[in-house]
């Protein structure tokens, strides 16, 4: 799965990272840290929507499912297995 | 692409004489006393124009978002109450659909029908003092206890405030998660839950459409009452604002429709150093303008209705389309201020109605400063403010 890490973090770094020298880690934060507010996760959720085919339930948008790279990856492999 | 099918067309007759019949004979009036007439929002409802796209067997008349669109257009055409008009498509847009979308069967049986046949006014409250573009920056919250939620907070801003039978509005079940994942959104009954209106704001446009503040002062609002999971109301939120912003904006398409025809017959009707207005050049280009304007911004909305349709997401599409329209309302009510001079200056009149409620038309659902982030965004500047 670690295409799936690669895929999501590529999105993240170039959609939402304005200093392109900056270099995320999986584990940073990035509601709590403001890299993604609530407009940008609208576009985080499209994205994961539609490049792993699946859904988002309203209340699935949620810090814990979207607050690192790792937890984001975590969620996408619950949802395809589901 | 875009025609009117039979259905659609016999629905935008049926609009048409409504309002000529019902809504028109006491619109000045209803503007100049700033009143909200009970009995005509109920004749609303049983004409069907309050749930037009909740399905039929909750009492509505199932019309897709496209549909919808074309109906409201239609009001906004015929109807010379803009304030009526923005009433009912905030009920509509904000409070029955996402109550449709999110609601339980329970949910649904227990508050759509009083919603489509126009027995119950909606409400729509998550404004706050402090939190107004920023509206996931609220403070009001809602803490369980046992089989019920204590709201307390104050909401402004709330259309149809005061007269709402059902508000729907949104609080902290999770302020360290905030938008995401800590907020919830609740049903409020009139009569049944303990929650206070402020007196009803006087405003400059929309005027027989109430506003008010909602007080909640340990409020106890049932489980049952809650919309959707706990910390969902974010995303319900955002979807509604994604129908609001397409759909609401069809009453300004069908107002300006109504403006430019009386545009021509005054132009056409009137002289000015003994020649025809409607031979100046300076009068009919920007009117020319302003027409090609109006197009694009009604293809922006009916496409983005037709992208909601297909289930796609849409809120960029919403946003260019709230933003097209908004503003081509505004420049439009200022442009025709010009042409009939002193005579729109005068209250009442149909033009200084629509400029007063199409100054508010950019405000709301968003203001154009953050529409225009979101399609900055869009374009690629990261670090466009929201």
């Amino acid at each position: 799965m670690e295409d799936v890490k690669t895929t999501i973090k590529a999105f993240i770094q170039e959609t939402f990272v304005a200093d392109d020298q900056e270099q995320l880690s999986n584990d940073a934060p990035l509601l709590s840290s403001g890299i993604i507010d609530s407009i940008s996760a609208l576009e985080l959720v499209e994205f994961l929507e539609k490049t792993f085919h699946f859904e988002f339930q309203p209340h699935e948008v949620d810090q814990e499912n979207l607050d690192t790279i790792t937890r984001i990856e975590a969620f996408v492999k619950t949802k395809k297995v589901a | 692409m875009f025609e009117r099918n039979a259905s659609q067309q016999a629905w935008r007759e049926r609009i048409l004489d409504f309002a000529a019949s019902h809504i028109n004979p006491l619109a000045m009036e209803r503007e100049q006393t700033a009143t909200f007439d009970r009995q005509l929002w109920l004749a609303c409802g049983q004409l069907g124009l309050t749930g037009l796209s909740i399905p039929p067997e909750w009492g509505g008349q199932g019309m897709d978002a496209y549909t919808t669109v074309l109906a409201l257009e239609a009001l906004g055409f015929a109807s010379e109450d803009p304030g009526l008009n923005f009433g009912i498509a905030a009920h509509l847009l904000a409070v029955a659909v996402p109550m449709w979308k999110y609601g339980t069967e329970e949910q649904h049986q227990r508050f759509l029908p009083g919603l489509c046949n126009g027995q119950a006014v909606g409400g729509n409250a998550i404004t706050e003092e402090t939190a107004g573009s920023d509206v996931f920056a609220m403070q009001t919250t809602a803490t369980p206890q046992g089989d019920h939620y204590h709201l307390n907070g104050t909401k402004t801003y709330c259309s149809n405030g005061g007269e709402a039978d059902l508000v729907l509005t949104y609080a902290l079940t999770n302020p360290a998660k905030g938008f995401f994942g800590g907020i919830s959104a609740f049903v409020l009954e009139k009569d049944q839950q303990h929650y206070g209106w402020s007196a009803s704001r006087e405003k400059l446009g929309l005027r027989t459409c109430p506003l008010a503040a909602l007080l909640l002062k340990d409020s106890a609002v049932p489980v049952a009452n809650r919309l959707g999971q706990e910390g969902a109301g974010g995303q319900i939120f955002n979807a509604s604002m994604t129908w609001e912003r397409i759909c609401l904006g069809a009453i300004h398409l069908g107002a300006m429709d109504r403006l430019l025809k009386l545009a021509a017959q005054f132009a056409n009707h009137r002289f000015s150093g003994g020649q025809n207005l409607s031979a100046r050049q300076a009068v009919t280009h920007p009117l020319a303008d302003l027409k090609v304007r109006l197009e694009g911004a009604r293809l922006l909305t009916y496409q983005a209705a037709q992208q909601l349709d297909a289930g796609q997401r849409t809120g960029l599409a919403a946003s260019m389309a709230k933003l097209a329209v908004s503003e081509c309302y505004k420049h439009f009510c200022l442009q025709l201020m010009q042409l009939f001079a002193g005579e729109a200056y005068q209250t009442p009149h149909p033009v200084e109605i629509q400029l007063r409620a199409a100054l508010g038309a950019t405000l709301y659902s968003g203001t154009s400063e953050i529409h225009r982030n979101l399609v900055a965004r869009e374009i690629g500047f990261k670090s466009a403010l929201t």
